[in-house]
Order: C-alpha cells, then sequence, then structure tokens
C-alpha cells in the first residue's frame, strides 16, 4: 500500500506540468539587455587616473593654482617670531615709561 | 583556430560577455533560458512571472557580468540556479499567497474528461502543498525532479552535501504523502 503510494507521489512530482516558455524569450532577454549599461570593473590604478582626470586644469589653471599652493605653504611655513618682535618692542616702551615715573 | 560561438563553453562565453559581447550573452541565454525559465515556473506558477524572473536573472548577470567568478571552481549553471532560486524565493516571500494557475493546459489529449479533472485537481493540490513546504525542502523537491540535473548538482546548487538533500527530500515526501492522502 505504502510502495504504491510512493510510485503514485513519484509519477506526481515527475509529472508536474509546466507551461511551454514563450518561444521569443531568449530573443526579449537580448533586446533588453542592449538598453542596459555594463558596470565596468575597474582597477584602483584606472580610478586615481579617472579621478585625477576629473581635476584636470588648462595651464594658466595650473600655474593659478600652484601659485595659491605655493603661498599656502609660505603661509604656513612662517615662523611666528613677529609677535615676538612686537612684544620686544611693547616690553622696551613700557620699560621707558616705567623709567621715567621713577623720576617723579 | 578559434573556437566556432556556438562551440564555446559556458566559461568562454563569460569571459566574452566580462568584456562587453552581446553576442555572447545571446548566445548563453538562448542555450539556458529554457532550463531556467522550468525551475522559475516550478516556484512561481505563472508563465509571466517565471519569464520575468529569468529574464532579471540574466539583466542582472549582463549589467554585472564580474558576479560570475570562474576561479571559484562552480559551474555557470550551478551559480545561476542559485540566483533564479533566490529570485524566486524573494518574489514568493513580496507576493503570498501564492496564486495556483487552474487554467493550465492538460497536455494529454488521450485523457477523458473526467481522467483530465482529476489529473488537474491533483495537480493543483500536489502545488498547493509543494508552496506550503519549509523552504529548503520545497527547493530540493523543486531541483530533484528537474530534468537534467542530478543529486549531485541539486546539492551544490543548495551549498549541501549529498546526505542533507537526500534527507532534505525525504521528509519532503513524507509531508507530501500525509497531506495529498486522498489523491494518492
Amino acid at each position: 500500500m505504502s510502495d504504491h503510494r510512493d510510485e503514485k507521489l513519484e509519477s506526481l512530482l515527475r509529472d508536474r506540468r509546466v507551461e511551454a516558455v514563450s518561444p521569443d524569450l531568449a530573443t526579449r532577454i537580448s533586446l533588453k539587455a542592449q538598453t542596459v549599461p555594463q558596470i565596468q570593473n575597474i582597477s584602483l590604478w584606472q580610478s586615481l587616473r579617472q579621478l585625477f582626470a576629473e581635476f584636470h586644469l588648462p595651464k594658466p589653471g595650473y600655474v593659478l593654482a600652484s601659485a595659491l599652493v605655493l603661498g599656502m605653504v609660505l603661509g604656513f611655513n612662517t615662523s611666528p617670531d613677529s609677535s615676538t618682535i612686537q612684544d620686544a618692542n611693547y616690553t622696551t616702551t613700557q620699560s621707558m615709561i616705567a623709567g621715567d615715573e621713577g623720576f617723579l | 583556430m578559434a573556437t566556432a560561438w556556438p562551440d564555446k563553453d559556458d566559461n568562454e562565453l563569460l569571459a566574452l560577455i566580462q568584456d562587453g559581447s552581446s553576442q555572447a550573452f545571446a548566445l548563453l541565454v538562448e542555450r539556458h533560458t529554457e532550463r531556467f525559465y522550468r525551475l522559475a515556473y516550478r516556484y512561481v506558477q505563472s508563465k509571466e512571472a517565471a519569464e520575468d524572473m529569468v529574464q532579471d536573472a540574466f539583466l542582472k548577470l549582463w549589467e554585472d557580468p564580474h558576479r560570475w567568478q570562474a576561479d571559484k571552481n562552480t559551474k555557470f549553471t550551478t551559480w545561476f540556479y542559485r540566483v533564479v532560486v533566490n529570485l524566486c524565493l524573494d518574489w514568493q516571500k513580496k507576493k503570498q499567497p501564492l496564486a495556483l494557475n487552474e487554467d493550465m493546459p492538460i497536455i494529454d489529449e488521450r485523457e477523458s474528461a473526467d481522467e483530465a479533472m482529476q489529473r488537474k485537481q491533483q495537480q493543483i493540490a500536489l502545488e498547493s502543498v509543494i508552496a506550503a513546504l519549509p523552504e529548503r525542502q520545497r527547493t530540493a523537491i523543486n531541483l530533484c525532479y528537474d530534468e537534467g540535473l542530478s543529486n549531485q548538482d541539486a546539492a551544490d546548487v543548495m551549498a549541501i552535501n549529498l546526505k542533507a538533500l537526500q534527507s532534505l527530500v525525504m521528509r519532503a515526501k513524507t509531508t507530501l504523502k500525509e497531506r495529498l492522502k486522498s489523491y494518492l
């Protein structure tokens, strides 16, 4: 009895109906793919080159950009001693005034 | 001498697709559409939905062909069965409950009207019970009863060993026998 049921189930599973596929499905998929752009796999070097290409400047632009960068570098590297000089001048003036006061 | 297009194997076609060859893509689609449609149909029980599943799966491959990595030692068909199964399972989760196609044509014209009706009812009942099986048991049944797919292939698609697959099939059949008592 159980064997008979097993056989029947086997045959039911093997005979599962599937509607026939549309004969043009493969063509439809291929045509649709032509409208879909592919994602390109690019290396790190290529992506860096693309990044630099984004920032490509004409020659006068490079001159201006270099001047700005140079200015910034010089600005940041300037010694902060100028304020010390001012402080020194201030101190000298103060001591002179203090000296004058001493005589009074 | 270069291999003629129809003689190229799947891996050669996929390498060409990765270089943007639409001709290779068309050939790969032509070669495999029907088998993946059959599998998708078993999940979604609708011609339109099954065709959409297969189209989506192939278009995803075309869009990003580097998703397929030949060096992983997996056959293209094994990997792509997995892609289609996952798409179908996602679709089913969104589209519950499954709409069974009662207008499916009965192919065997030698059957009498009564026999045809009985057969149709059996099929509808079978599909409902399969649709209600746990996900892995359902996948095991759908893959194992797909023509042209060995049990080892089915186990590879599910990324399990053969014994685990056989156990899933066994449990699925026990449930089917129990729930289809009146038809067996």
